[in-house]
């Protein structure tokens, strides 16, 4: 016997279906059998399958023709009509004229099947044209509105769909336009006040302030005044020096601080125990600790490092224990139902669920790590950014300072970007579950 | 003579022979429970939730549980799930005890899958992982198998197209049929429902209750089905059991002889006015009593 999908492939509409609405179709297919003068549906009762004949031969009577010939059936051939327009009555009768096999497949799963189909429209009209036979009266034209549906769905939801990524680009253009607008305005604001108070109107508190042209003639400048430029290599040393200690300090919170956080969050011995000390050591200013890392830790870097790490490993643990808590306790529940483990269910519900609470967390701990990092340079250390603004300031070199403090922002500002760029990327989903639209 | 017909299908889901164990009992799913009693809270001014409630849960039926909100119908639910212990009595399916004497609390397992009331499918997964994250954990699977299982499984439901979507970009009916298709992965012996429907449009949600009878007709196995809205209750239920309020036990037991399935227009049928007229009484009455005992507890 032929497979329900190589039968539906004989028939005239469903041989243009793609190959996975076919699989799709047969899959939903039932066979059954009749035998020579059995009924398969009357005039009164409601149709919800299409009919496909494998062999044999049926014969259709319509109600109104009362006992006419009707319509004349055989291998490959479509009925059921009525199928497809919802909870009606047949109108028609089906009978088989010899035994005969069947398939049938529920009207609802061709009407789904057409609404994904590519060119749904041409098949469900070539649908019409197969049920409709060349004997039916045209005056049905009922069945051709109500076959036309899914594919005018299908047709109309792809538009949809288009002229919304359509809207959502212009949008998202007009809108970038207008924050970079803001932006530069803002940046303008900003240096056009510090031009006009330190240098047009030298207004007294200002007065010995570097002026913005003395700085930035300074930082282009091939043979700087004060020995650091931007064509100096010293200059890259001290950037080097404090992105490598953000380096070491922010993977070593990070690394430490996430586990930390969810063994918090998720363990409450753990927590019992850990989370005073916690509580007790956080509120410590990390100046107070520098006479101690100093004395703990030999040499200049080490207490540099140590003393930005623990501030970002606060940052980090306190946001991924909030991040556990925050999981509702639903997908606990449902991942128990589903029968995952205990650890199962922390690795598949609470690590993900804490995410967008451990991204907030690393962009609040890299803003600190620089905020710490600055100060441990101050005190202790060689080369650096925070450094080199002490020095400049204990030597007189005052526009080398906002040189420091303007490089400071920059670098900050690219590493919080670059955290907050693979926060956005890994927790997608979140702004779809608030209907944020695509980041 | 139209019904003699034996229609039988043509091609069954991937991943069957891996469950086939389970399908191999002929039909599972009856739950009974004896005289159980939950308190809520401690000490003198403890909750009463639950007392001596019995119920038996045919396998196989679609059993809907009614009450006014706040009655302690989703109590039983979340103790046939694990998720809450009883204070006494038992609670039994297939003969073996879920949770009584000697057994503090049921242990959560995929036979006895909950659809929750405000959904609780993963927003960090996609629709098509949702749904194989049943037999995936559970290693019944291997991870291929589990999401073509799925993928098929999504298609029976009329799903085709939502695979790869996440949750949070689809609507609240499909969502809540992906939830469905999702504890169904697991074919499990009893599917919990906590008023599934409850935040639906009632359009959505008749849409919904057709789409419930469809796969439940497919996969054949107890459906234990809490809700408030009693037209829904007699639309999908073989039996509906009208609860008193606090404490929860059933008040009366009312047989639903409409034929299945049912589509929509049945609720338009005059035996199905007849029920939920003869239910809404019941119910009435206990939502009143509650009311007035609310009165003179307040």
């Amino acid at each position: 016997m032929q497979s329900a999908r190589a039968v539906l492939e004989a028939t005239v509409p469903f041989r243009r279906l793609s190959a996975d609405s076919l699989e799709a179709l047969a899959r939903r297919c039932e066979v059954g059998e009749v035998a020579a003068g059995q009924t398969i549906y009357d005039a009164t009762g409601p149709v919800e399958h299409l009919y496909v004949v494998r062999s044999g031969t049926v014969r259709l009577t319509c109600a109104q023709d009362g006992d006419g010939p009707g319509r004349g059936l055989g291998p490959s051939d479509l009925f059921g009509c009525h199928a497809l327009h919802q909870a009606q009555a047949a109108a028609e009768a089906a009978r088989a004229e010899s035994a005969s096999s069947l398939l049938r497949v529920p009207g609802r799963v061709v009407l789904d099947v057409l609404a994904c189909e590519q060119n749904g429209s041409a098949i469900a009209e070539a649908l019409v044209e197969a049920l409709r036979g060349p004997h039916q009266p045209p005056e049905d034209s009922r069945s051709g509105q109500v076959d036309a549906t899914p594919s005018a769905g299908a047709v109309k939801r792809r538009g949809a769909t288009a002229m919304f990524s359509h809207v959502a680009a212009h949008g998202a253009a007009y809108l970038r336009n207008r924050r970079t607008y803001a932006r530069l305005a803002g940046y303008a604001l900003f240096f056009g006040s510090w031009y006009l108070a330190v240098e047009v109107f030298a207004l007294p508190r200002f007065a010995k302030l570097p002026g913005i042209t003395q700085v930035v003639h300074e930082w282009l400048s091939r043979d700087p005044t004060y020995g650091l430029s931007l064509h100096t290599p010293i200059y890259y040393e001290h950037i080097w020096a404090s992105l490598r200690r953000i380096g070491i300090a922010f993977a070593l919170a990070t690394g430490l601080g996430v586990p930390v956080g969810l063994l918090l969050g998720a363990c409450r011995a753990f927590r019992e125990y850990v989370f005073p000390v916690f509580e007790l050591v956080r509120p410590i200013p990390i100046l107070a600790w520098v006479p101690l890392a100093i004395i703990v830790f030999s040499g200049s870097e080490t207490p540099v490092v140590f003393l930005t790490f623990l501030a970002s490993f606060f940052a980090t643990a306190l946001n991924t224990l909030l991040g556990v808590k925050s999981v509702d306790r639903r997908y606990v529940l449902a991942a128990g139902c589903l029968g995952a483990s205990r650890w199962q269910a922390f690795w598949h519900v609470v690590v993900p669920g804490s995410m967008p609470f451990i991204f907030t967390g690393l962009q609040i701990s890299i803003g600190v790590a620089w905020f710490s990092l600055a100060a441990a340079e101050m005190v202790s250390g060689q080369f650096g950014l925070g450094y080199l603004i002490n020095t400049s300031y204990t030597m007189v070199q005052y526009p080398t300072i906002v040189i420091g403090m303007l490089t400071l922002g920059f670098v900050g500002y690219a590493t919080s970007a670059l955290v907050r760029f693979l926060g956005e990327r890994l927790t997608a989903w979140r702004a779809r579950d608030l209907g944020l639209g695509k980041v | 003579m139209a019904a003699a017909i034996a229609w039988r299908p043509t091609a069954s889901a991937p991943g069957d022979a891996a469950l086939a164990v389970a399908a191999s009992a002929s039909l599972r799913g009856a739950i009974k429970i004896e005289n159980a009693v939950k308190f809520y809270g401690v000490g003198p001014s403890r909750l009463l939730a639950v007392d001596g409630c019995s119920l038996d849960v045919r396998a196989g039926e679609i059993f809907v549980v009614v009450g006014p909100s706040g009655c302690g119908k989703t109590t039983l639910l979340n103790v046939i799930a694990g998720f809450h212990g009883l204070d006494g009595g038992a609670v039994y399916l297939d003969g073996e005890t879920l949770c009584g004497p000697g057994r503090k609390r049921a242990r959560l397992g995929a036979d006895r899958v909950v659809v929750f009331q405000n959904g609780a499918l993963f927003p960090w997964k996609t629709n098509l992982e949702n749904v194989a994250f049943g037999p995936t954990v559970q290693g019944t699977m291997s991870g291929a198998e589990a999401l073509e299982r799925a993928r098929w499984m999504l298609a029976d439901a009329g799903l085709r197209g939502y695979e790869d979507a996440y949750p949070g970009e689809t609507s609240s009916g499909v969502k809540r049929r992906v939830e469905i298709v999702r504890a169904l992965m697991n074919r499990p012996a009893v599917l919990l429902l906590d008023e599934p429907f409850r935040a639906l449009d009632s359009l959505t949600k008749s849409m919904m209750h057709e789409a419930l009878l469809a796969i439940y007709a497919r996969n054949r196995g107890t459906v234990f089905f809490i809700t408030h809205d009693i037209e829904e209750a007699v639309f999908l239920g073989t039996r509906v059991a009208v609860m008193t309020s606090r404490p929860c036990r059933p008040k009366t037991i009312v047989d639903i002889d409409l034929p299945l399935p049912r589509r929509h227009d049945v609720v338009t049928s005059r035996r199905f006015r007849q029920l939920v007229v003869e239910i809404t009484a019941v119910v009435h009455d206990e939502a009143l009593q509650a009311y007035a005992l609310g009165e003179r507890e307040g």
